[in-house]
């Protein structure tokens, strides 16, 4: 079996490696947004001394910081394997005797994202030139658990992304769906600023989503600043999240393929 | 008129290709709706954090977005499409036909594929800076006491000028980037750099850090489209700053054009 993910990782690593020009331009689309959060929030935390208990240095730290866990954790599955269905360009890859969307895909989704994290370093040390954060708080002890939180995340955002474009086998506009995924996503997940500064009603229901573990939780955890007390539970919930998402790809994907096959042929 | 004859065609052709697509638009238009939701729950959040935003208030910035909006729907229904149609037929060939046609070829190239379900954006955008000068002008009054006038005819004529030329300044710089692909066929990538940094027009520029307002001030000047504007709306600009953005705003597009004929001069043409 690893001998089938190494062929798939060489396969798929020389695959994006072509794409690398598209990176650059995909890199810096993605880069801006973070940046402006960033800015819009130092700007209130040092005209007010600290927004809900954050100060200036704490918005910068978590901006850096979600800008690699956001890579980290990101998935582009819809982008990989939507147009396959669609197009019925899926089926030869259904004749090899593994799984194609928990080897082929992921490790693509992998090699991406590879591919993304060398290219984000050295942009990454330019931001930190600029922005000057002290992350004197970021100790070893934070970023190890910090590990096994990001690779929950990424497992749950490709599990999840996996069954929404699933659907594809279904409807012609799974790109739409896919599209208000991405705004719950950026709402519950502490993309656009940092959980505790949501309303109440958004912290509440964010706790349980599985939108946290993209961005948020992991970013606390390198951070430091979750509570040792919750971050037990706040795995299990993971874990759970993982489960269930497996289980709803694995049942969409049944189903797809039923109809896959009565219609693709 | 020839042109607006050619516009008129043009948004037939479109909105019967639109129409083709019934359930498409207004799925779109619904998901456009939705992004309009996020964005206003940031904005609630930002204001319920804080009273302002870099000396701007929730009204202020609610106009803003309208602005940016506006920005951005010229873009999604109109550059953008157009720079796809063009980096295609530069590479394919097709582009000898456009040239060979009896009309301006800037003309052709800009405004011949139109996404016509965003018009609905220019109503929305238009709605947002309304009612968000209106928020401004109740904030001021319940701040004086009085009832303040929301703004002046003068500068609401000066934000109008602004607006028209902030536009034309980036329509100018998208014209300078697709022409560059006349020396660099393979330059495709050409408007990346545009639609990246487009995103930062939806807040202030005075919030950035100095590198970044110079970038989209000078280089890549979404600034100037967004921005600028809305600091004419408010009042913070002269008569005269008026004017010399406007007066930026002609030149950039006297600059794009010579740069577009000289272009279309070296092109060679890929289909024979």
């Amino acid at each position: 079996m690893l001998r089938i993910y190494y062929r798939f990782w060489q396969v798929n690593w020389y695959e994006q490696w072509q794409y690398r020009a598209n990176l650059l331009m995909y890199l810096a689309y993605w880069l801006v947004s973070p940046v402006v959060y960033l800015a819009v929030w130092t700007t209130i935390a040092r005209s007010q001394g600290s927004v809900g208990g954050l100060t200036a240095n704490d918005f910068v730290t978590y901006y850096l910081t979600l800008l690699i866990a956001d890579t980290l954790t990101s998935d582009i599955t819809v982008h990989l394997l939507a147009y396959k269905i669609q197009d019925g360009t899926l089926s030869s890859e259904l004749l090899r005797p593994v799984h194609p969307i928990l080897t082929n895909t992921l490790v693509n989704n992998i090699a991406f994202k590879a591919l993304v994290f060398m290219v984000l370093v050295p942009i990454w040390l330019v931001l930190v030139l600029l922005f000057q954060p002290d992350y004197s708080m970021v100790t070893i002890q934070s970023i190890l658990p910090a590990v096994p939180a990001l690779m929950l995340g990424f497992g749950i955002n490709f599990l999840l992304g996996a069954t929404l474009t699933c659907l594809a086998f279904w409807t012609t506009r799974v790109y739409s769906i896919t599209e208000f995924y991405f705004a719950l996503a950026i709402l519950f997940s502490g993309q656009f600023v940092p959980l505790q500064l949501m309303p109440p009603l958004i912290q509440r229901l964010a706790a349980y989503l599985p939108f946290q573990f993209y961005i948020y939780f992991p970013v606390s955890l390198i951070l430091g600043r979750v509570p040792p007390e919750t971050i037990a539970w706040k795995f299990a919930l993971g874990l759970a999240w993982l489960a269930v998402a497996y289980a709803l790809f694995r049942l969409i994907w049944r189903e797809g393929l039923k109809r896959f096959s009565s219609v693709g042929a | 008129m020839h042109a607006l004859k050619l516009i008129q065609t043009f948004l037939k052709v479109n909105l019967q290709i639109a129409l083709a697509y019934r359930v498409d638009t207004l799925v779109n238009i619904l998901i456009n709706l939705m992004w309009l939701g996020v964005e206003l729950i940031g904005l609630q959040i930002i204001f319920s954090n804080t009273d302002r935003l870099a000396g701007w208030g929730p009204g202020e910035l609610v106009s803003l977005l309208g602005v940016f909006r506006l920005v951005n729907m010229l873009m999604a229904s109109v550059i953008w499409p157009a720079t796809e149609k063009f980096n295609t037929s530069v590479r394919d060939g097709t582009l000898d036909y456009t040239l060979i046609q009896p009309a301006n070829s800037l003309f052709l190239v800009s405004f011949s594929r139109i996404i016509v379900w965003r018009v609905w954006d220019l109503a929305l955008a238009i709605g947002l800076v309304v009612v968000g000068m209106r928020m401004s002008a109740r904030d001021l009054a319940s701040l004086t006491g009085e009832v303040a006038s929301i703004t002046s005819l003068a500068s609401l004529a000066g934000f109008l000028v602004l607006v028209a030329s902030g536009a034309l300044v980036l329509y100018s710089l998208w014209v300078v980037l697709i022409a560059l692909t006349f020396w660099f066929v393979k330059f495709d990538n050409n408007v990346t750099i545009l639609q990246a940094l487009l995103d930062s027009g939806r807040y202030p520029a005075t919030v950035y850090p100095p590198w970044l307002r110079i970038i989209i001030t000078y280089l890549v000047p979404i600034a100037l489209a967004t921005t600028i504007p809305m600091q004419g709306l408010r009042g913070d600009l002269s008569a005269l700053q008026v004017f010399v953005f406007m007066g930026v705003g002609l030149a950039s597009f006297l600059v794009a054009l010579r740069v577009w004929k000289a272009g279309v001069r070296q092109y060679s043409g890929a289909s024979s």
